[in-house]
């Protein structure tokens, strides 16, 4: 049976379990790079190009582990999502540097739903692993459930967090960053746990429901940001927009060294939070960061509110 | 209004003849030097791209002589964040507390002309008749930097050259017309040719590649052309307006250079990421002795092709040299790494014409 390996970091992320549960349903075996470790980052700090992005730099660690232990490496190539929205344009070029880098061949497909949908991508990406139509199809519903369920579940947790059942007696911080960055915890320092020590209740921006907001008179209204046409700009700022309507009390962006889409987004996050006199902390991580420097800048920070 | 607007090297000179041209009352932006790039690093988002501090630099002296609008390029097509650039701007020159208008046009020749109309209420004729005449000087200037590729390894008397340009430059601003560019134009090229050469040199060939505004602005890369002429070496590049606008309206070079990268890269990765790999491969095709690649600190783009770059060069065993530039880098540093460059690109050229 082939095996198919998978990078836990950056663009697996975005969509998580998804390409998991769909090659499994394909009926290949699914090698998962580990959660993100110190030999991962320094192996992908090694190889790539100084400038690049520090999550860039954990991506090629994983890849870098996969290699020779698998079949296939799977790196899509993200280009626009269904909103018709781009991804980073680094994360165009992920195949082609990852060809360069690894010996294992890449299965690869360009998603570009400009161009065509989703599951004519899927099709044409199961036909390169010699799959029928029917399989193919099968096997994307599938995964596309579990991506449901896990949505909704996210949903679940984000009201039971927004409105405890105790009362409230923890402080409410949304950290906003991207999928990346957010869930891995090795990438973050922990972040999540070291709030909740710290008795606050972190509020991931990715969490946010967003269906109902998009739909309402959310278009109409006169907005304050140039009109993103990354995806993940749009995202964040609606969903800035939609936890704005809770109490919220702090807000953290955190942002790997490098990232240069957040050197726009993060200008207009600040604004958002700060015009509302939400205190606003930007924590910038790559792989000097120490624990300890974070640890304190918490400790500040929970202390001023 | 007084308008003022971004600076590109020697092509200020042309736009800003284009709104004069118009009827506009322009107030150049300053030049840029490392007084203006610290200033404007200062009022800039820390991590944001090399040129928007050097704008926004060049911005402020021009507001303090009065200056109230600000004319400012956008990239709708592209995934850059050159995109982003008059949003961002008009956001931190409001917070550091100067009041300012900006015009943030598309690059696309219709946006132009309908942001112009906007500005100046000219006619379609006049505006046609502008933009003939500052296309025609922004030729002329493109011309005139080739020439001094060409001319300045091959110069008798060190450093002429440079003067006549730095003339010509100068005097430039002061023509009004076309009969008297063309006229100018004749007496330049007389100047020119009296520059005394010696042919008999043998001069390494180097390319410089990488993102365009760096690329074409000598205040910005340290001068990196001039310095390797004077070295001796003949500098080659691609990159200026013209390439840019023919790109514009022709979008078929795009597949062209696609067509050239794909064993490398199967997609665009913005701004002019898959330019600098096609010209690469097109520069050591035609047997050149090096290659320089200029980007911005962080520049999307470049940094994402850079590793591509760096396999054409193991592949080929063409000398490499990879600069980016930030509001940090000291001219000192720049130099040192030339100057071991021109070492290796003349040991090259050596090895082989011995064999």
């Amino acid at each position: 049976m082939m095996t198919i390996g998978i990078p836990r970091a950056l663009i697996y992320f975005k969509k998580p379990s998804f390409w998991e549960s769909f090659f499994k349903n394909l009926g290949f075996k699914i090698l998962l790079s580990p959660f993100t470790n110190k030999e991962i980052v320094q192996m992908g700090v090694k190889i790539s190009d100084p400038e690049t992005c520090f999550s860039n730099k954990v991506f090629w660690g994983h890849l870098l582990w996969l290699n020779e232990k698998c079949d296939y490496i799977f790196v899509p190539r993200l280009k626009t999502n269904e909103q018709k929205l781009e991804y980073c344009p680094k994360f165009f070029a992920l195949p082609d540097l990852a060809k360069i880098l690894v010996e294992t061949s890449i299965l690869t497909e360009t998603f570009n739903e400009k161009k065509e949908r989703f599951e004519t991508t899927l099709l044409k990406l199961g036909r390169k692993l010699k799959k029928n139509k029917k399989e193919i199809k099968e096997a994307a519903k599938i995964a596309f459930l579990e991506e449901k369920k896990l949505k909704e579940k996210e949903k679940e947790n984000f009201f039971k967090k927004i409105n405890p059942s105790d009362g409230g007696q923890k402080l409410k911080i949304v950290l906003v960053s991207h999928p990346y960055n957010l869930y891995d915890d090795y990438v973050n320092l922990r972040i999540k746990d070291k709030l909740e020590k710290l008795v606050a209740e972190p509020i991931l921006i990715d969490e946010v429901p967003i269906a109902e907001i998009r739909n309402s008179k959310f278009e109409t209204r006169n907005v304050k940001w140039p009109k993103f046409h990354w995806e993940f700009g749009q995202e964040i700022m609606e969903k800035i927009q939609a936890i704005l309507n809770y109490d919220v009390t702090g807000a953290i962006e955190i942002s790997s060294f490098g990232c240069g889409c957040d050197a726009v987004l993060k200008e207009f996050v600040e604004r958002e939070f700060k015009n509302r006199k939400i205190p606003f902390l930007y924590l910038m991580i790559d792989e000097h960061t120490g624990e300890a420097g974070i640890q304190t800048r918490l400790e500040a920070f929970i202390d001023t509110l | 209004m007084k308008l003022t607007f971004a600076r590109w090297g020697n092509y200020t000179i042309a736009f800003k003849a284009l709104f004069e041209k118009l009827g506009l009352k322009v107030i150049p932006p300053e030049k840029t030097s490392s007084e203006t790039i610290a200033e404007g690093a200062k009022i800039a988002p820390e991590l944001y791209c090399f040129p928007l501090k050097v704008n926004l630099g060049n911005y402020l002296p021009a507001i303090k002589k009065g200056a109230d609008t600000i004319f400012m390029v956008t990239s709708l097509g592209g995934s850059c964040r050159l995109r982003y650039y008059g949003a961002v701007q008009d956001k931190c020159l409001s917070e550091a507390g100067h009041k300012v208008n900006f015009i943030i046009f598309g690059q696309s020749p219709k946006d132009i002309y309908l942001k112009l109309k906007e500005v100046s209420g000219a006619s379609f004729w006049q505006i046609l008749k502008a933009a003939y005449f500052g296309l025609k000087e922004l030729r002329f200037i493109e011309k005139l930097e080739k020439k001094g590729q060409y001319l300045r390894p091959r110069e008798k008397k060190k450093g002429k050259t440079d003067t006549v340009l730095r003339e010509t430059f100068f005097d430039l601003e002061k023509v009004k017309d076309l009969k008297e560019l063309s006229e100018f134009k004749k007496r330049t090229f007389k100047k020119i040719s009296e520059i005394e050469i010696d042919n008999k040199r043998d001069i390494p060939k180097v390319a410089l590649i990488g993102e365009i505004y760096t690329v074409s602005d000598s205040a910005i890369n340290f001068g990196v052309e001039e310095k390797l002429g004077r070295e001796g070496i003949e500098v080659h590049r691609e990159m200026d307006t013209t390439y840019h606008l023919k790109k514009i309206i022709f979008p078929w070079k795009d597949w062209t250079i696609q067509r050239a990268i794909n064993p490398y890269l199967r997609s665009t990765v913005g701004g002019h990421g898959r330019d600098a790999i096609y010209e690469m491969l097109k520069y050591i095709q035609k047997d050149f002795d090096g290659v320089i690649h200029l980007l911005p600190f962080g520049c999307m783009p470049e940094v994402t092709v850079r590793p591509i770059l760096e396999k054409i060069h193991l592949q080929s065993g063409i000398p490499f040299l990879s600069l980016s530039l930030d509001e940090q880098v000291a001219e000192a540093g720049i130099d040192t790494r030339l100057e071991a460059f021109v070492d290796v690109v003349s040991n090259h050229y050596k090895m082989k014409h011995k064999t």
